[in-house]
């Protein structure tokens, strides 16, 4: 998504620019470290890679061709789609979060990552080709 | 030796002519005026009659044998040798004329000087008629005729008439042609020619007025037709004669030079044969079209398909009285149509068939409903129409081309979020008891 | 203390089954009323399909469910729009056909061999039931189960969706109400679980909507719209960011895998609403992950600027995509919602639809009844407790009420917001005057002096909120002796009625309004909602029905006495009618403006041609018609019989249209008198008179009265004695009522002249003497 990688890019320089935010930078990462459970950072990890991919085809599709738009849409789409799915799994199932969610059970919010995750590949592979 | 190189065409040429038939009907009725009697033009009756023609002779004003009779055509060709008739039976009008013409019957018309109800008529072929009592009049060559009565040379360009015929002599009025480009004018008046109602030129009223005028308004010229035909859009066909004298016996003993008979016996012969569907007669037999290695024809086609379109023309052989392939036409085209023409292409006869014509060509990238179009019209041949209507529909959702090489990135991109997603579900899974240590897992890109 | 006993020895359970009970058995009686009062067509009539476009979705369902699903999304119509033919299967939403299809193919696995025609003619009853259901679900999140029946019930039987739905209007607002409401109810359910699954299937059935119906693009904006004012609200949480993506991003890709709509959401101005918030969403939530993570207030505080700037770049580079073309601006139909002048001028074809024109007053409230002014008194009563939900019911009440006043086919999109909004607002008022239970006026005294007014102000106030509980609810908790919350927190009880009578006074009333409600929509449903437009109805002198079938005479003498591949020209409106009844090649059909943003060049010239050729005169039809081989050409005349939606009503219409592509050959002030009036008696103009439609609908009128006034009834004009001439077209047939006229379009004249000096020849006229043409031109 270009929206977060804007964001962060925008964020990230900007805060480095001013005295004492590099600090800043270097405590949020120690605090991210600290304060988030493995399974979180799973969930994370997943997220980067998805990241990457979603910026590797943008890119392909402005600086190359757009051709096949169909299967541009589809394959950004499954990477913009799989991310929100797992972003919206790791807000449900961090535990800072309890009070939100009072029906969604983490396994229960698996569930429906999972279910989430079958229907929209499936529309994926049907628009892909 | 030129005189019997003549008499052996002559000859020649009445002989093959002599067991030629119509392709429509033998059936002739001759409407005759009562002031021209039937021995004057035995000549030209004889020679129908020898063609195998049943000639049926009737006055104007006879009631019997009507030539339409419950709006059905009683005969397949009529003949009207009445210049002079002023009234007529009931079933001989303009109107019922037009009529029979609808019904694909053939008429050979003599008009005259007077005005007759067949002057109205002559006028919805766009035929210009001179004023009435002008007739043609011309003071060249030097002869030792009248000056109505006129040789006229016949030109060679028209199919119908064999090349080599001498003139021909003519006495009766010229006609102006308009703009309808269903006449097939045959025989023109001499350049040297005009109409006029006398032929002391110092008398003639129409002389006076058309210098008046500047010469505007006299019937003059070469642009003037004596003998035109006019073919329907139906394919019936009609023969305009401006005098009936064309016809008559003593016109085809008479010398027009020493020694040369006149053409008129042939000329006469051969406007009969072209007027009654002997000569210059096509059809199309089939049409066909398919894909371009398939043999049957399909209910639709897909755009950017190749197609062959073939069809099957002939001739009809007066001769032999039978349908001929016919490979002689080398400027047929086809349209391939779509309100207006997609595709416009030549339409080659095929070497080896006789009587088919065949072309190859790919569909437009268009899809809509189009029809194949053959539409040959040429002056003095039978017109040719064909239209075959086809649907053309665009390619089906499994017609494209399927796995681009443009795309593989979106390919392993979208492969590579689902593997991800099962790897992702089955690290979850296992790590679910709750105290976690686990391996990050290599993420492949 | 207690208006009027209650049982007090029955256990809590017992109520609750019996309430559930009770909540099954009024659905499945609010389902037998929906469905029944949708069957007054078919048991007038007959089993019909009515109007023109479910025509249309007819035939097309005939083909998928005679030859399969392939070859109904490969289907291309060649007797459509002819010669252009129509790719039908990438030019509609195939929802509808599908939903039929898959009844279809159901029904005969169960060897039920029910016929194609009567699926289709029930379906929209069929799903009027599930509409109900489906509403019900969805107040019962707003509320409670009680405002839900009372909304399902409104739904139900209210004119203004019934007018859409009757059996017989096979069109795709059949279904599409179901799946919004169902997809409204799936959304608020995921919002307010935060749950991926409930998205998921919003999301699906958003798809589901997106296949049926050209106005998913509501919600496509009221959603995001929703999400917007939550988040300008101040109330961004997770639930809301699991709830919209997971919809956004499912139900974006689904959307774009029907053909018709494509690549649109990407790349039209209608969908980037939905993009935009989706890409704020992302920021936002990034936004707090970031900030629950560091505590420095200068970091939060360029946190919260960069957070803006990345919003401000998003819509800038929107913006500038829009400017260069790449997105594709607001069009057509839903361009004129906003600048409502703006079809009249530059797309006549979508103006002149009377379903387009702005709604009157009498609509609303023959449509609404009561509800019209329930409505208001509801969106305050959601204004009392505003959660999320409440919110979006009064965002869907704003967007609703404009569209609805801007175009009357859009009333149908205002129903359902003001059923729930109406049953929300009534029920809370059932819910004061049925509960029971009296004010302690001891409670009161002791408040005394302090302020008395202001502590029972209060009071008032916190009862004065919906209940999130329901008041049964509330009083079984109060029998069984559990305490209840609300009084626990007031302390004592709060304000409430005294006595019976002002209960029975309200109760009845609002009784009595329910059933003048009912009686309203019964009787607006059965005299106004349910004729099948293809056949027409009149009373006689003495009551009796006289039932008009001109329509479908002249379309059965079509398909019984023309060739198979005859082409038939008419006006637009009549296409899909001529298509499914007569089944003949037509020329142009009701395709129009359902395409409107996506019509093709060759459309637009077809329609203005067929203009042309109506508003021309003989000779300069003649080759327009034999152009597109037309055999047969189709006017509908209602001057005889007082029909007043006849051609000479749309001629004007016509003529514009033609004038937009030809504006030199047509102009549109020709066909008025010099004064400026629409005349077609002896003062009509000479454009008019000699117009192929003038013609077509007048030839041998006169014949008709005997020589004495020829009366044009719905002009109410007196026509000349003498009737136009036709020399191009013969006349075919005319029905019983002179209302459909059909002629033959004749031949070229064999001898090459054009028919009109040949139509004289065979009268008998001569032709003028003329001289030889000029060969010679004179010298300067």
């Amino acid at each position: 998504m270009a929206g977060p990688k804007a964001s962060s890019t925008a964020a990230r320089p900007a805060s480095s620019s001013s005295a004492g935010d590099s600090s800043a930078i270097q405590s949020l990462w120690r605090t991210y470290n600290d304060t988030t459970p493995s399974r979180l950072k799973l969930v994370d990890c997943f997220l980067v890679f998805l990241m990457l991919s979603g910026i590797a085809q943008f890119l392909y599709c402005i600086l190359v061709t757009n051709f096949p738009f169909n299967a541009f849409l589809a394959g950004f789409g499954s990477c913009v789609g799989q991310f929100v799915l797992t972003a919206s799994l790791r807000a449900q199932v961090n535990p800072e979060n309890r009070a939100e969610f009072k029906e969604v059970s983490p396994e229960r919010a698996f569930a429906d990552f999972a279910l989430g995750s079958i229907v929209l590949h499936f529309f994926v592979f049907n628009f892909l080709g | 030796m030129f005189r019997i190189w003549r008499v052996l065409l002559l000859v020649l040429s009445l002989a093959i002519l002599s067991y030629a038939r119509s392709s429509t009907g033998s059936s002739v009725l001759v409407v005759l005026d009562p002031s021209l009697s039937k021995d004057n033009y035995s000549i030209f009756f004889k020679g129908l009659e020898e063609q195998g023609y049943e000639l049926t002779f009737r006055a104007p004003k006879d009631v019997a044998p009507a030539i339409i009779q419950d709006g059905i055509a009683s005969f397949a060709h009529v003949i009207l040798f009445t210049p002079e008739t002023k009234t007529y039976a009931k079933d001989i009008t303009p109107q019922s004329l037009v009529d029979l013409l609808s019904q694909n019957t053939n008429v050979i018309l003599a008009l005259g000087s007077k005005q007759t109800p067949l002057t109205s008529l002559a006028s919805e072929f766009s035929l210009i008629l001179p004023p009435p009592g002008t007739p043609l009049i011309s003071h060249f060559p030097e002869r030792d005729t009248p000056a109505t009565v006129i040789p006229i040379p016949v030109s060679s360009s028209s199919p119908a008439l064999t090349s080599g015929l001498a003139p021909v002599w003519y006495s009766g009025i010229p006609f102006a042609l308009g703009n309808n480009p269903l006449l097939v004018p045959f025989l023109n008046a001499p350049a040297e020619s005009f109409a006029a109602d006398t032929t002391e030129d110092s008398g003639a009223d129409a002389l006076v007025d058309a210098a008046e005028k500047g010469g505007e308004g006299l019937w003059a010229g070469k642009d003037m037709s004596v003998v035109t035909g006019f073919q329907t859009v139906d394919g019936g066909r009609v023969l305009f004669v401006g005098g009936v004298e064309l016809f008559n016996d003593e016109f085809a003993k008479k010398e027009v030079t020493k020694g040369v008979r006149s053409g008129n016996a042939q000329f006469a012969r051969e406007m009969a044969a072209w007027t009654f569907q002997e000569s210059l007669v096509l059809r199309i037999d089939d049409s066909a079209h398919h894909k371009v290695n398939e043999t049957e024809p399909r209910d639709k086609y897909t755009t950017n398909d190749r197609i062959v379109y073939t069809t099957h023309i002939s001739k009809y052989n007066p001769a032999t009285n039978a349908w001929e392939p016919f490979s002689g036409l080398t400027d047929v085209q086809l349209e391939f149509t779509m309100l207006d023409p997609h595709i416009r292409t030549a339409l080659p006869p095929v070497p080896s068939k006789p009587g088919e014509y065949s072309v190859t060509f790919r569909v437009p990238d268009r899809h809509g409903v189009f029809k194949f179009v053959v539409d040959y019209k040429r002056k003095g041949w039978t017109h040719l129409h064909s239209s075959t209507t086809v649907p053309v529909v665009p390619p089906r959702h499994d017609e494209y081309p399927r796995f681009l090489s443009a795309a593989w990135p979106y390919y392993v991109g979208a492969i590579s979020t689902s593997a991800g997603f099962v790897l992702f579900s089955v690290l979850w899974l296992a790590g679910d008891d709750r105290d976690q240590r686990k391996k990050k897992g290599v993420k492949a890109e | 203390m207690l208006a009027y006993s209650l049982p007090s020895d029955i256990s809590p359970s017992t109520y609750v089954n019996a309430a559930s009970l009770v909540r099954i058995v009024a659905l499945g009686l609010i389902s037998a009323a929906a469905i029944s009062s949708r069957l007054f067509a078919v048991i007038n009539f007959e089993s019909i399909i009515h109007e023109f476009d479910p025509w249309f979705n007819y035939r097309a369902t005939k083909v998928l469910a005679s030859e399969g699903f392939y070859e109904f999304w490969n289907w291309f119509d060649p007797t459509a729009w002819y010669p252009l033919g129509r790719v039908v299967g990438g030019t509609i939403y195939p929802g509808l056909m599908a939903t039929s299809g898959v009844i279809y193919n159901l029904l005969h696995a169960l060897n039920l061999p029910v016929d194609i025609r009567n699926i289709c003619v029930l379906l929209a009853p069929g799903f009027s039931a599930l509409t109900a259901w489906a509403t019900y679900m969805f107040t019962k999140e707003m509320k409670d189960e009680s405002a839900g029946l009372l909304a399902a019930a409104f739904i139900g039987i209210v004119p203004g969706y019934i007018s859409r739905s009757v059996a017989g209007s096979y069109d795709n607002e059949a279904i599409a109400i179901f799946l919004l409401m169902f997809t409204f109810f799936a959304w608020i359910k995921a919002l307010k679980t935060g749950s991926a699954l409930f998205g998921t299937v919003a999301a699906l059935f958003y798809f589901y909507m997106v296949a049926a119906w050209g106005g998913y693009a509501f919600i496509t904006n009221m959603i995001p719209l929703h999400a917007f004012v939550l988040l300008l609200m101040g109330r961004y949480t997770s639930r809301l960011y699991v709830a919209y993506c997971s919809w956004y991003a499912i139900g974006t890709l689904s959307s774009m895998q029907v053909p018709f709509v494509g690549f649109q959401p990407v790349r039209t101005s209608e969908h980037m609403a939905a993009l935009g918030i989706f890409g704020l969403l992302q920021i936002v939530a990034f936004a707090q992950l970031i900030r629950s993570h560091v505590s420095s207030k200068q970091f939060q505080d360029l946190l919260f600027v960069s957070v803006i700037s990345a919003a401000g770049l998003g819509m800038a580079a929107m913006v500038l995509l829009t400017y260069k073309g790449w997105i594709a601006p607001w069009t057509g139909r839903f361009y004129s919602l906003w600048d409502t002048g703006y079809a009249k001028k530059y797309i006549p074809i979508i103006a002149s639809v009377s379903e387009h024109q702005p709604t009157a007053w009498p609509s609303f409230f023959m449509d609404l009844h009561m509800l019209t002014f329930l409505f208001p008194f509801g969106v305050l009563a959601l204004f009392r407790q505003l959660r999320d939900e409440h919110v979006f019911v009064i965002i869907y009440a704003v967007m609703g009420t404009y569209f609805a006043g801007v175009m009357v086919r859009l009333m149908l999109t205002l129903t359902p917001c003001v059923c729930v909004a109406s049953a929300v607002g009534l029920s809370q008022l059932i819910d004061t005057f049925v509960d029971p239970r009296e004010p302690d006026v001891e409670q009161e005294k002791e408040g005394g002096d302090a302020a008395p007014s202001k502590q029972a102000a209060k009071k008032e106030k916190n009862a004065a909120p919906i209940t999130g509980v329901g008041a049964i609810d509330d009083i079984v908790s109060t029998l069984s002796g559990a305490s209840s919350p609300e009084k626990d927190k007031s302390g004592k009880t709060k304000a409430g009625i005294f006595g019976l009578d002002t209960r029975m006074v309200v109760l009845f009333n609002t009784a009595a309004m329910l059933l003048f409600f009912v009686l309203h929509c019964t009787w607006v449903t059965s005299n106004a909602y349910s004729s099948p437009s293809v056949v027409l109805a009149s009373t006689n002198p003495d009551g009796s029905q006289h039932i008009i079938d001109d329509f479908r005479e002249a379309y059965y003498w079509l398909r019984m006495n023309t060739k198979e591949d005859a082409v038939v020209m008419s006006w637009w409106d009549y296409g899909y009618q001529i298509a499914g009844m007569a089944d003949r090649v037509t020329l142009v059909d009701n395709n129009t403006w359902n395409n409107s943003t996506r019509l093709t060049a060759g459309c637009a010239a077809h329609i203005a041609t067929v203009g042309k050729a109506m508003s021309s005169p003989e000779e300069i039809a003649y080759p327009i018609l034999r152009k597109h081989d037309v055999n047969y050409v189709l006017v509908i005349f209602g001057g005889l019989i007082g029909y007043s939606g006849d051609d000479i009503n749309k001629f004007l219409w016509m003529v514009r249209i033609a004038q937009g592509v030809w504006p030199d050959e047509i102009q549109e002030p020709n066909y008025f008198t010099p004064q400026g009036e629409y005349r077609v008696d002896d003062q009509a103009s000479k454009a008019m008179r000699e117009s192929l439609m003038y013609k077509m609908s007048y030839y041998r009128f006169a014949e008709l009265f005997g020589g004495g006034q020829v009366m044009d009834r719905v002009r109410q004009q007196q026509l000349p004695k003498q009737s136009p001439t036709l020399d191009y077209l013969d006349e075919a047939f005319t029905s019983e009522n002179w209302i459909v006229r059909i002629y033959q379009v004749k031949k070229e004249d064999s001898l090459g002249r054009d028919l009109k000096s040949a139509n004289g020849f065979a009268q008998g006229k001569k032709r003028k003497r003329s001289k030889p043409p000029v060969k010679r031109r004179a010298l300067a």
